[in-house]
């Protein structure tokens, strides 16, 4: 009897993650990856933070929060190369927005940050198997 | 005794007319209140994606002012050129006109979540105002880059505001077509099924409607046969022009209660009949032929006018069976050689002789059939050569003029005066005058039968006794 309840939660509990998995889009950025930053037609600057999380609350956050967080930010300009060093899926709400944007942990590799360790919003990448951003935003 | 089938009232008709002609005005006002209907979403839908529009419309200038506002900042921190300044004053003045337009029209459609992105939209705009452009226009050297990075926040927070009611905007427009859509096939839908219902009632209204006319179908050949059975009819009579006409009230109904018969009842006796039913249609015309063979029969066993009435007023309410059915009759019995006509008359006054120019009027002899017994009287009238015997049904004398006066048996007696010799035109100008007095619309039928008498060159030879003659007749047979 007790063997019957627990397979049948271990079923139940395998269907659920399956579902789950096959729900969470994976990243299209890549470890390893050459990309750049690029924000937008309106300003093509990037802000890239030194934290994930910072990122995160930035995204969501209010104008109050946001401004909090600016110093932690560096304004890199628009055609900024940089390599994808890790990424993580759908963790990125903007305000307003029911869509989710992955974290990207990047290495700069031009321009004034040079060597320098971030993370950026995937719409704000450019590179070859990445999405093209939001457009005229 | 007689007894008639039952037939479709005309009242049904007129009901299953009215019905159809009611389901009819009720589908059309269906079908004219749906079209309205959609007309009605369709203008709905018009006008508000027209808001919609214009709350799109809004937006966009708004976001092009932001983009101007940033170029005639930066642009002024590199050049220095008071035009820029002065642009950039010019286009901020412009915001706050189109940021009302849209949050009224936000408030309108009730998209209050897109109110409060709006709001945030117009803060972060106004920070961007007062912590980046002025401090860079304050100080244009000294700009530095923690300005730029405020001024990167702020505008991602305004274009994240902005996407966000467009979004709100884009997707109150699907909604109000969907509604429409919605709205315009519920309102198709349920026209649909009117029609189908109205379809159905139409359908069996129809059937219902052919049973009926098959009826109808029956009950007119019925008519007719009973008409041909029926039909008043005169034979030749031997020194006699005969002529006869037949006007109904009803165009439908070519048979009713008035009956003429002129039968020969030997080589110089003629019978001579016209009788008036009271009552109209197929049970006064069913009568009509009980009157006529009746008649016939008496008159063949004895040929009395008197006898004949007395005889036919006694079968009648017996064979009848209703006490409200009379009959008003003129029997004559008219001997062709001597021109001696014999007659009895049971309350029927339409009947007139015409000699000359002059027309007198038969007298009557007797109370109508069907009233009460009693013996009729017998009068003998002597006919001259060109005269003429009319003998009419009330619907002559009764014909009314537009001001419902009767004709009255004194103007029959004036128009029977200015017709020709000829019996059968005579006939026909009778009903024509009759018809044509009262505007077409004859109340009675009306049936005329006229006799003109020609005095023999030379008596036939004599070929024995008349039997079953009355006194007069028996006088003629002396002749």
């Amino acid at each position: 009897m007790y063997k019957h309840a627990l397979l049948t939660l271990v079923l139940l509990a395998g269907i659920v993650t399956a579902a789950s998995a096959a729900q969470q889009q994976p990243c299209h950025a890549q470890r390893g990856m050459h990309v750049t930053l690029f924000g937008g037609v309106d300003d093509p600057d990037v802000l890239v933070w030194d934290s994930r999380n910072r990122l995160v609350n930035y995204g969501a956050g209010s104008t109050d929060t946001r401004r909090f967080l600016l110093p932690h930010a560096m304004l890199t300009r628009p055609g900024t190369r940089a390599v994808v060093e890790s990424c993580v899926a759908g963790i990125v709400h903007q305000k307003f927005s029911m869509d989710a944007d992955d974290a990207v942990g990047v290495l700069i590799v031009t321009g004034k940050f040079r060597g320098r360790y971030g993370w950026v919003s995937s719409s704000d990448l450019r590179g070859k198997g990445i999405p093209e951003a939001r457009e005229p935003w | 005794m007689i007894r008639l089938p039952r037939l479709p009232r005309p009242v049904l008709r007129g009901a299953g007319t009215l019905t159809a002609t009611a389901i009819l005005a009720f589908a059309l006002i269906i079908a004219v209140t749906g079209a309205l209907m959609t007309r009605h979403a369709i203008n709905v839908s018009f006008t508000e994606q027209m808001q919609i529009e214009r709350a799109q419309l809004s937006l966009e200038r708004m976001l092009k002012i932001q983009l101007d506002e940033e170029n005639y900042v930066r642009a002024y921190v590199i050049t220095r050129d008071p035009s820029d300044l002065d642009s950039y004053r010019a286009v901020s003045g412009q915001f706050q006109n189109e940021r009302n337009t849209l949050a009224g029209i936000l408030q309108r459609e009730g998209l209050s979540d897109a109110l409060g992105a709006l709001e945030d939209y117009e803060m972060a705009h106004r920070d961007w105002h007062t912590q980046v452009a002025n401090p860079m226009l304050r100080a244009p050297s000294t700009a530095v880059r923690e300005l730029e990075k405020r001024g990167k926040m702020l505008v991602e927070s305004q274009s994240g505001a902005a996407r966000f009611i467009e979004q709100r905007l884009d997707r109150r427009n699907r909604d109000v077509l969907s509604s429409t859509q919605q709205q315009i096939n519920n309102t198709l839908y349920q026209r649909m099924i009117w029609l189908v219902v109205f379809g159905l009632i139409a359908i069996l209204l129809n059937g219902w409607r052919s049973r009926l006319t098959s009826a109808l179908e029956d009950e007119r050949l019925t008519t007719q046969t009973l008409q041909r059975a029926f039909r008043s009819e005169h034979v030749p009579l031997p020194n006699c022009r005969i002529g006869s006409a037949y006007g109904a009230a009803s165009s439908h109904l070519a048979v009713g209660g008035d009956v003429f018969d002129v039968h020969q009842l030997s080589d110089r006796l003629g019978l001579i009949v016209i009788a008036d039913v009271s009552g109209k249609g197929v049970d006064a015309a069913v009568l009509t032929a009980f009157i006529k063979f009746t008649i016939r029969g008496i008159a063949l066993r004895r040929r009395d006018p008197g006898f004949i009435l007395q005889e036919f007023n006694r079968a009648f309410p017996r064979t009848v069976g209703n006490p409200y059915l009379f009959v008003s009759m003129f029997v004559g019995i008219l001997d062709t050689w001597t021109l001696r006509l014999d007659y009895a008359s049971a309350g029927h006054d339409i009947a007139f002789v015409r000699r000359g120019k002059n027309v007198e009027q038969l007298a009557v002899t007797g109370p109508v059939l069907g009233v009460m017994e009693e013996p009729f009287d017998v009068k003998t009238l002597y006919l001259e050569d060109g005269d003429m015997i009319v003998l009419s049904t009330d619907g002559l004398t009764e014909a009314r003029d537009s001001h419902g006066n009767f004709l009255e048996a004194s103007g029959a007696m004036k128009w029977i005066a200015e017709e020709g010799e000829d019996p059968t035109q005579l006939a026909g100008r009778l009903i024509e005058r009759a018809r044509a007095r009262s505007s077409n619309t004859m109340r009675d039928d009306v049936a005329v039968l006229a006799i003109a008498v020609k005095r023999p060159s030379a008596l036939p030879p004599k070929r024995g006794t008349e039997t079953g003659t009355t006194a007069g007749i028996e006088a003629i047979a002396d002749v």
